[in-house]
């Protein structure tokens, strides 16, 4: 974790990707915590424009039951 | 014009003839309203990463199509959508800015292949797969080694 916050450095840019899809379930699972939430940007180094993105495509997906609205670990 | 595509999940019991009769209604809507189906795309049937309707599974289908921007179409096929109760879930969306430029590029991309002989385009095409991934274990591997410098330093 300490080590992610010493280099933010966007994954989106760096792969210079222009359009995140939110069909591509594992790349989006990247994004997310254990319970499923998005990983806040000062977290994961994503920038603002492909933060913006991301979030739109992991809310597409969870519409369409390609990831978890939430992971419950209660059992 | 704009294009748009629509996903929807339908129960994966129902039988092949049905989801051609479903897609044959939303195809019939699109061209009635000028529009045309671009490409229909069977993902099939996949596990839902959450119950619907008390179902684990569906049968997923992405329908790309181009109308006219003006149009209630998306509208008219989210009635459609929700009359036919086999559709369990659906999501049309415009294609933005973003996803326009990234299909432009794989268009032309395909184009310089398909342009090369075929021999070139199979030898191009193996090594792709396997020099992203060597690319992501060196930035990886930059990235640790920077930090270990900077711990030393102080
Ligand atoms: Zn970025």
């Amino acid at each position: 974790m300490l080590r992610m916050r010493r280099k933010r450095v966007c994954q989106f840019c760096q792969t210079n990707e222009d359009h995140i899809d939110f069909k591509e379930e594992r790349k989006l699972v990247r994004f997310l915590t254990e319970q499923g939430k998005i990983i806040p940007r000062h977290t994961s180094g994503t920038c603002a424009k492909h933060q913006r993105q991301l979030a739109t495509a992991i809310k597409r997906a969870r519409h369409l039951a390609i990831i978890p609205y939430v992971t419950d670990f209660t059992r | 014009m704009a294009i748009y595509e629509s996903v929807f999940i339908v129960d994966s019991l129902v039988a092949p003839n049905e989801i051609e009769a479903i897609l044959q209604r939303l195809s019939s809507i699109i061209t009635d309203h000028n529009g045309t189906v671009r490409k229909i795309d069977k993902w099939g049937k996949r596990r839902l990463a959450y119950e619907i309707e008390k179902k684990q599974y569906g049968y997923y289908i992405a329908l790309e199509f181009e109308v006219d921007a003006s149009t209630n179409l998306p509208k008219q096929l989210e009635y459609e959508f929700n009359f036919n109760d086999k559709v369990m879930r659906f999501l049309t969306y415009r294609y933005d800015k973003n996803k326009l430029r990234a299909m432009a590029k794989e268009q032309k991309e395909t184009e310089e292949v398909t342009s090369e002989t075929s021999s070139v385009k199979e030898t191009e095409n193996k090594p792709v797969a396997p020099a992203e991934s060597a690319a992501e274990e060196k930035t990886s591997a930059e990235q640790d080694s920077p930090n270990e410098q900077t711990e030393e330093n102080v």
